[in-house]
């Protein structure tokens, strides 16, 4: 198959490829899969509590060369950007960034949903941490 | 649904009534395909997901003699290129059906339930979770092995060993799942079962198949490492 230039970019130099302690407060943790292939990604975010903002973002793919490289372009597209802003990058977005094929499709889709589930995840623990002011410091773990 | 419920032209030869067969019912010539009969009714078959695989067999090798193009040698290159398309088609329909997976596939495929790209369902984080993890472990594995750290690499393969062991396992669940819905949804067929019931038990079986998916690529992916030998 062929790959566009971008694809193939950030296939080789993966942007944000890491993890975060998924037990803080501040990280929003997205794991999803595509059942079409078996692939699965993980995209994790870091937001600043005042102001909302995504300040950091780490992603790690087990797929195809277009399942990385829209993970890798969707942590650089919500880094520096609010969670609403961020939950408005849509998987054609996506696939127009980086040329995907009509059969690449769902790895883009993949890339989406990894996004929305991050923040779903953190908006999750937001509601969590205000039932529980007192919550205690997250354990070290990465 | 029946193919002979479905307008299709008379005979090309005789212009006998279309018997949906592959032959005319009036003159034998071979007859077009009609394109949306499907790979079950190819093989005069019902749409039941438990199939008797010596039967597909022998409605197979029954069919493959019957549309041969050697028998068409004589014959106008229309019904010869007739012979063509139903051999073509008769090769990819035994391909599809003899495997229960991609038989079930192709029947969700076939009523509009699984669509490339479109499969919006997630399997439970729990599965989700896992999987990843023994994805890490594989990704850890081979880079031990290519980094020739023996020690770590025989310690890695035991863990996988027993990983891969799980997961073999976990297929074997989702499989006699899978075997159970296939029941279900024959017996469905049987009591020509409501648009409803049918609809709920093909949403059934296309969640199982999802997460058979992911099992199913980390055992091969486990299987795959351990079968090279290290520094390979
Ligand atoms: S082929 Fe599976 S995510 Fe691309």
């Amino acid at each position: 198959m062929a790959y566009s230039e971008k694809v193939i970019d950030h296939y080789n130099n993966p942007r944000n490829v890491g993890s975060m302690p998924k037990e803080d407060p501040k990280v929003g943790t997205g794991m999803v899969g595509a059942p079409e292939c078996g692939d699965v990604m993980r995209l994790q975010i870091r937001v600043n509590p005042e102001t909302q903002v995504i300040e950091d973002a780490k992603f790690k793919t087990f797929g195809c060369g277009s399942a990385i490289a829209s993970s890798s372009l969707a942590t650089e597209w919500v880094k520096g950007r609010t969670v609403e802003d961020a939950l408005s990058i849509k998987n054609t977005d996506i696939v127009r960034e980086l040329a995907l094929p009509p059969v690449k499709i769902h790895c883009s889709v993949l890339a989406e949903d990894a996004i929305k589930a991050a923040i779903g995840d953190w908006k999750r623990k937001q509601g969590a941490e205000e039932s529980q002011a007192s919550a205690a410091a997250a354990p070290a773990e990465d | 649904m029946s193919v002979s419920s479905l307008a299709f032209p008379a005979c090309w030869n005789c212009g006998a009534p279309p018997g949906g067969g592959h032959f005319c019912v009036g003159c034998g010539k071979i007859q077009p395909l009609d394109p949306a009969s499907g790979y079950f009714a190819f093989f005069g078959l019902p749409e039941k997901l438990n199939l008797d695989a010596a039967d597909l067999d022998r409605r197979y090798l029954a069919l493959s003699w019957k549309l041969h193009p050697d028998n068409f040698v004589r014959a106008e290159e229309f019904e010869r290129n007739l012979s063509l398309d139903r051999s073509s088609v008769l090769n990819d329909a035994y391909r599809v059906l003899r495997d229960p997976v991609s038989r079930a596939e192709y029947l969700l495929a076939r009523h509009g339930v699984r669509k490339e790209g479109q499969t919006k369902q997630q399997a439970p984080p729990e599965l989700l979770e896992e999987v990843f993890e023994l994805n890490e472990s594989l990704e850890e594995l081979r880079a031990a092995r290519r980094s020739g750290d023996a020690a770590e690499s025989v310690a890695l393969a035991r863990s996988l060993e027993t990983a891969g062991r799980n997961f073999q396992a976990k297929l074997g669940e989702v499989d006699s799942e899978l075997a159970g819905a296939f029941g279900e949804w024959d017996a469905a067929l049987d009591r020509s079962a409501g648009e409803d019931d049918r609809a709920r038990l093909m949403a059934r079986m296309n969640e199982i198949l999802n997460r058979r998916s992911y099992i199913r690529n980390l055992v091969a992916g486990v299987t795959q490492e351990l079968g090279e030998a290290p520094g390979e």
